[in-house]
């Protein structure tokens, strides 16, 4: 493998993860559904979130811990910890919100009997 | 020195999460123990503001790393006025809703006070943080939290206006953790006064889309126009002393945040003139909506959408007086607005469809609570001799001083359009002419009605003597102003 | 110089003191209420020197308090009108509901509005002004029948004109960095052309819906009318006088530094002379007693603004006067109205008639009131009508005499049907049982009305403090050759008199009344409405023969085309469309979540192709 192909990769991975955060806003925004709404926040979520490890990657490093390479001086190089770390947060974080937007469909759904989001329009103008 | 900055973080949290254990013990905990913690935190606060006033900011590291790779806590003379406001507001907030209502049981109320600290723990470390990742996460617990309050009763549409809420909450946590990592692929860094201290060598583009997504997602929760959709609704569903939260403290962190970043991380100057722009559409466009709506509680939220698009103009002006002016709004929209959502849920309670059209003669049934609401009406449209004029006055001042007489007068003009309809919720409080339905009177309660004649009387105060506050928002605006001294104090501090 | 922070305490604690002394004993609320207005009155006069200021700084502003002698002329207005009508009051409001609320408001409009007499400077003058207007406001929903529209009319009038002011305040603070009045007056030669002129639109905004004027003035009616009548006659005699005490103070000191300064004067004087008109042909349509004075009220404050706006001494006094007596008349003519609201229950001239052996001391003071108001010798009124005349004339406004002389001409109309419907004519069986008003109210109607008389031969008694304030503001002392000014006055010792000519011909006039009256009385014989028949044919139980009915038909007819359009309909209409077009506006709140989200990526997007604008 050559290294053009390497560079693709690379490219390739933000760009899945744009992908990934679009397909997510995309059902968030046009799908009539509340459970695919609420599908679609947490795949954009994750894009995000794929993203943000992308960003943080870095070619030939190892893991942020305290490897022998890292230890012993030599020239290794170490992936960026933080975004990994930030990662972690958001995806709790993201956990979380997702388990509320589904206790709160149930509700509407007993309250108003469909899920559909352009029939729950009691609060207006 | 009563104790540290982190401690406005930790007790409330600590207290959250007790609070369903120490309802084993004995019921009445629940109710009792946010109360000490806010009566703690609100003396520690003042304590706090009182040394900053003298000695300078109070910059604390969290776990031992100095900045900017740990997380610092900044208790400036701003900041931690803001606290002390939120805090304040807290307080008031949990007496009043000690016993809302005679019938909410145990199992609410531990839910209700649960998320009501978590709603202020959020909010607090929103104001305090030094970091901008560690922002990110108290505005989602902030968010969490007043997902679940706005959900607090059942019976309602209350699920409905929660997910909007959830919904834009979530579109805006992307943004926000976008903008996040533009920052930091670009500077390599997370803490703010880093971030401020580097930012000129940011490319220019990046920055401004960041600047961008911020403004996007705190806008979201700061309501902006046209991001404040989950607002009206959140408001008018969510019980009053919530509605009150959300006005007085939520939406002031986020407020804040969106300071923050224009003031002291970003150094682009047309973020003002953007200031003054979405502020002045977030105004108008509120304040129209607000005149045309049949519910009491909708109309406050509106209200409330536009005194906080008119904080944003003030900010916009960039200048000492102009963020004075602010500071002074959002502290009498604090005092203010909450005093109009607790009168007002009472007003709303003794109707059974919370219509406006159906409070005629209330005054005579409720003539406390109806003399507050009208005192809070006057104020909020600023008449004299009471708090809200004060505040307008300044704005005012700031504006003709940076000679922007159009936007004063459209400034003027929203402000006609907000008196007439205050008063005229006002006029059928005291219309006698109806009668009135003549289903059983709903008395407030007397830690209710404690916690209204307390805001009544802050009102009066600030009115009558506004000395009481000018000095320590003289000093919070001169504080936000001086941007070096930030930067300096907290990269400065050693372990 | 104390005793000001003591007058204003004493009106603040009297005011809560009276609110809640309803719940001890109605007598004493009443003790209070008095003590508060007349024991802050006696030392006001007592106490309080002229020219004495002091300054204080709440908030970093520094504010000054102070009487000059302008201020001090308007005092008499306020706090001799003021206390006059709190002893009406008392009468007035005895077995009313809400006795509290309304002497609550009673005191701090007084209050208020020797605050604005006192004011220094633009911030506590503003918050006087405001305390002014939400006490009128209060008064005014008072009765709590208002349909909604008329507290709000006046409110929001009020608060267009206050706006108007904070606006040219804060603008003259961004020059000055004062609030000091004075220094406003100094700073305002060297302004820019365009503040200039803008500066005093925006006060005289504020001053014109206060005062009442054309097209400002639509509110005006039903305030008065619908507020108690007790304190209309301090609202309408006194409340409206703010507005030309502040107009006076920039027509003098500001835009007498303008050359264009002449189209202001022009416009106002035109403006008032169209108010006279306009309000006295809507009085003469009135069937109720309030409205007709409310109009009335409209009308005198057109005749006053164009005293003050043409500006000359003469002009000045002439308009200063007439407020002085407008202040008088009208607030007997209220009181009158007050009278028989509160003994016969209603104010329409259709129902109510002969009740001048009834109620005496009523009918005495309306007449003397109403000679006044139609600027008849002997009284005061013809003094002020004859100078605004005279002031009209030297400055060569003659087409804006013939306005106000039509004007007061048809003034006549509603005057003789206010007498007359009300006193005169044949007495009706339904009020046979009426009796005179008590003592409170009838005794401070009677002083006014003497007040009235003394004043129409001895103009000087007033006439000298005008002057001395017009001096304050920066005029010629005319003091002891009053009587060059005009030749309507001769001098007496040191009195300001009027000429004996013109007591020949009232001697003249008083010989007939007295033997008219004198040969009438022998040959009366009373009868009631309904004892006529006319070509056989009796009047039936239900037909309303009163005199007012109808009155002056020919007349409204003629001026009909000139009524018909109201600019009040075009208000309503305007405030209509706007708020069809917010009802329009509100639909951008869809409810639906997902249209919210969109709005979020709309926004996004935007901003960021404009972001090389923006940023």
């Amino acid at each position: 493998m050559d290294n053009a192909l390497f560079d693709l990769l690379d490219y390739a991975v933000y760009g899945t993860a744009i992908l990934v955060m679009l397909i997510g806003i995309y059902g968030a925004l046009a799908k009539k559904s509340l459970l695919k709404i609420v599908i679609g926040l947490s795949v954009s979520d994750s894009g995000l979130n794929m993203l943000i490890v992308a960003i943080g990657y870095l070619k030939g490093g190892t893991a942020p811990i305290f490897s022998p390479g890292y230890l012993d001086g030599t020239n290794k190089l170490m992936v960026d910890p933080v975004p990994q770390a930030l990662v972690l947060t958001a995806i709790v974080i993201g956990f979380g919100v997702t388990a509320v937007a589904l206790a709160l469909v149930i509700r509407l759904y007993r309250h108003h009997g469909t899920l559909n989001i352009d029939e729950i329009k009691n609060l207006k103008w | 020195m009563v104790g540290t900055p982190v401690l406005f973080i930790a007790i409330p949290l600590l207290a959250a999460f007790l609070i369903p254990l120490l309802g084993m013990i004995w019921k009445e905990l629940v109710r009792i123990v946010p109360g000490l913690v806010l009566i703690y935190l609100l003396i520690l606060a003042v304590n706090l503001l009182d040394h900053v006033m003298v000695h300078g900011p109070i910059i604390e590291i969290i776990a031992g790393w100095a900045p900017p790779i740990g997380i610092n806590l900044v208790f400036s003379a701003f900041s931690g006025f803001l606290v002390t406001i939120m805090i304040f507001l807290g307080l008031l907030i949990w007496l009043y809703s000690y016993r809302f209502k005679k019938n909410v049981g145990y199992e609410p109320a531990k839910k209700y006070f649960l998320l009501l600290m978590m709603l202020i723990t959020g909010s607090v470390g929103i104001v305090l943080t030094g970091d901008i990742f560690n922002m990110f996460v108290f505005i989602e617990i902030t968010g969490i939290s007043a997902y679940g309050l706005t959900a607090f009763y059942t019976g309602r549409d209350s699920a409905e206006a929660s997910f909007k809420y959830l919904m834009l909450g979530s579109i805006a946590s992307t943004f926000l953790l976008l903008a996040i990592m533009i920052i930091y692929s670009q500077l390599g860094t997370l803490n703010m006064a880093d971030i401020a201290n580097r930012i000129h060598t940011m490319n220019p583009t990046y920055k401004i889309i960041s600047l961008i997504f911020f403004i996007t997602a705190l806008g979201i929760e700061a309501e902006i126009f046209p991001l404040n959709g989950w607002a009206p609704d959140a408001y008018s569903e969510a019980p009053g002393p919530v509605g009150a939260a959300f006005a007085g403290i939520v939406v002031k962190a986020s407020v804040y945040a969106i300071i923050r970043y224009i003031f002291t991380i970003f150094d682009v100057d047309g973020a003002f003139n953007f200031l003054i722009i979405i502020g002045m559409l977030t105004l108008i466009i509120a304040e129209m909506a607000a005149i045309r709506q049949e519910k009491l509680k909708r109309m406050l939220a509106y209200s409330s959408i536009g005194q906080m698009g008119l904080v944003l103009v003030a900010f916009g002006f960039g200048t000492e007086e102009g963020v004075y002016a602010a500071l002074f709004l959002m502290l009498n929209h604090a005092i203010i607005k909450s005093l109009l959502f607790f009168s007002g849920s009472y007003l709303v309670y003794n109707s059974k469809d919370k219509l406006i059209a159906e409070m005629n003669g209330l005054g005579k049934k409720l003539p406390i609570t109806s003399f507050l609401f009208a005192l809070g009406a006057f104020a909020i449209i600023g008449l004299p001799p009471f708090a809200g004029f004060w505040s307008k006055l300044s704005v005012l001042t700031a504006a003709a001083d940076k000679n922007m007489i159009f936007i004063m007068s459209l400034i003027l003009f929203v402000s006609l359009i907000e008196l007439v309809y205050y008063l005229r919720v006002v006029n059928r409080l005291y219309n006698s002419k109806e009668k009135a339905s003549s289903i059983e009177v709903k008395k407030p309660t007397a830690n209710a009605l404690i916690t209204m004649l307390v805001l009544g009387g802050l009102i009066l105060l600030i009115g009558f003597y506004p000395d009481v506050v000018t000095g320590v928002l003289h000093k919070a605006s001169a504080a936000l102003m001086d941007k070096s001294q930030y930067i300096h104090n907290v990269l400065s501090i050693n372990q | 110089m104390a005793t000001l922070y003591l007058i204003f305490i004493i009106f603040l604690g009297g005011a809560i003191l009276t609110y809640y002394a309803g719940k001890l004993g109605s007598v004493l609320q009443d003790i209070i209420f008095l003590a508060t207005i007349l024991g802050a009155t006696s030392l006001f006069y007592a106490g309080v020197h002229i020219n004495d200021f002091m300054s204080f700084n709440p908030g970093g502003i520094t504010l000054t308090w102070g009487i000059n002698y302008f201020g001090w002329l308007f005092s008499l207005i306020v706090l001799g009108l003021g206390s006059l009508a709190a002893v009406y009051s008392v009468g007035y409001m005895k077995g009313k509901k809400r006795r509290g609320y309304f002497y609550f408001n009673f005191i701090l409009s007084i209050m208020a509005m020797l605050g604005i007499l006192v004011s220094q400077d633009l911030i506590s003058f503003f918050i006087f002004w405001e305390i002014m207007t939400w006490s009128s406001y209060l008064m005014v929903i008072y009765n709590g029948k208002d349909d909604q529209k008329l507290g709000l009319k006046y409110f929001i009038f009020s608060a267009i004109g206050a706006y108007a002011m904070l606006m040219a305040i804060v603008m003259v603070h961004s020059v000055t960095n004062t609030f000091l009045i004075g220094n406003m007056i100094e700073a305002y030669p060297q302004m820019s052309l365009s503040w200039q002129i803008w500066i005093p639109i925006l006060f005289l905004t504020a001053f014109g819906v206060k005062a009442a004027m054309m097209p400002l003035h639509v509110w005006a009616p039903g305030a008065y009318s619908s507020s108690p009548m007790a304190y209309t006659s301090v609202f309408s005699g006194a409340l409206s006088k703010m507005g030309i005490y502040g107009m006076v103070i920039i027509l003098v000191t500001m835009i007498s530094h303008l050359p264009q300064g002449i189209w202001f004067r022009e416009t106002l004087a035109w403006l008032g002379g169209l108010t006279a008109a306009l309000g006295t042909l809507w009085a003469i349509k009135q069937d109720d007693a309030k409205k007709l004075l409310a109009y009335s009220s409209i009308a005198q404050l057109g005749y006053i603004i164009t005293g003050v706006a043409i500006g000359t001494e003469l002009g000045l006094l002439a308009g200063l006067f007439l407020a002085v007596m407008h202040a008088l008349f009208k607030g007997t003519l209220f009181m009158v109205v007050g009278a028989i609201e509160k003994q016969t229950g209603t104010t329409n001239f259709t129902e109510v008639t002969g009740l001048i052996r009834k109620m005496p001391w009523t009918f005495f003071s309306a007449l003397l009131a109403i000679i006044a108001l139609a600027g008849i010798p002997p009284l005061g009124g013809f003094v002020g009508k004859w100078m605004l005349y005279e002031a009209l004339i030297t400055s060569n406004h003659y087409l804006l005499v013939i306005l106000i002389f039509f004007a007061s001409t048809a003034a006549f109309l509603y005057c003789y049907k206010f007498l007359f419907g009300f006193f005169m004519g044949q007495e009706e069986k339904e009020w046979e049982h009426v009796k005179e008003a008590p003592a409170t109210m009838v005794v401070p109607m009677v002083l006014m009305a003497l007040f009235m008389a003394v004043l129409g031969s001895w103009p000087g008694i007033i006439l000298n403090p005008i002057n001395n304030g017009l001096v304050d503001l920066g005029f010629v002392s005319t003091y002891k050759h009053l009587w060059d000014t005009s030749i309507l006055f001769n001098s007496w010792g040191n009195q300001v008199v009027l000429k004996p000519l013109l007591y020949s011909v009232v001697a003249i006039f008083v010989f007939f009344a007295i033997v008219l009256i004198w040969k009438g009385f022998k040959g009366t014989r009373y009868v009631s409405t309904k004892d006529i028949s006319s070509s056989g044919e009796v009047p039936g139980e239900n037909e309303n023969l009163t005199f007012s009915l109808g009155f002056a038909q020919p007349f409204l007819r003629a001026v009909g085309p000139v009524m018909k359009r109201q600019i009040d309909r075009y208000y309503t209409e305007f405030a209509d469309g706007l708020e069809s077009f917010f009802e329009f506006l509100r639909r951008i709140y869809t409810g639906n979540g997902q249209t919210y989200a969109i709005y979020v990526f709309v926004f996004v997007v935007i901003v960021l192709l404009f972001k090389d604008v923006l940023f």
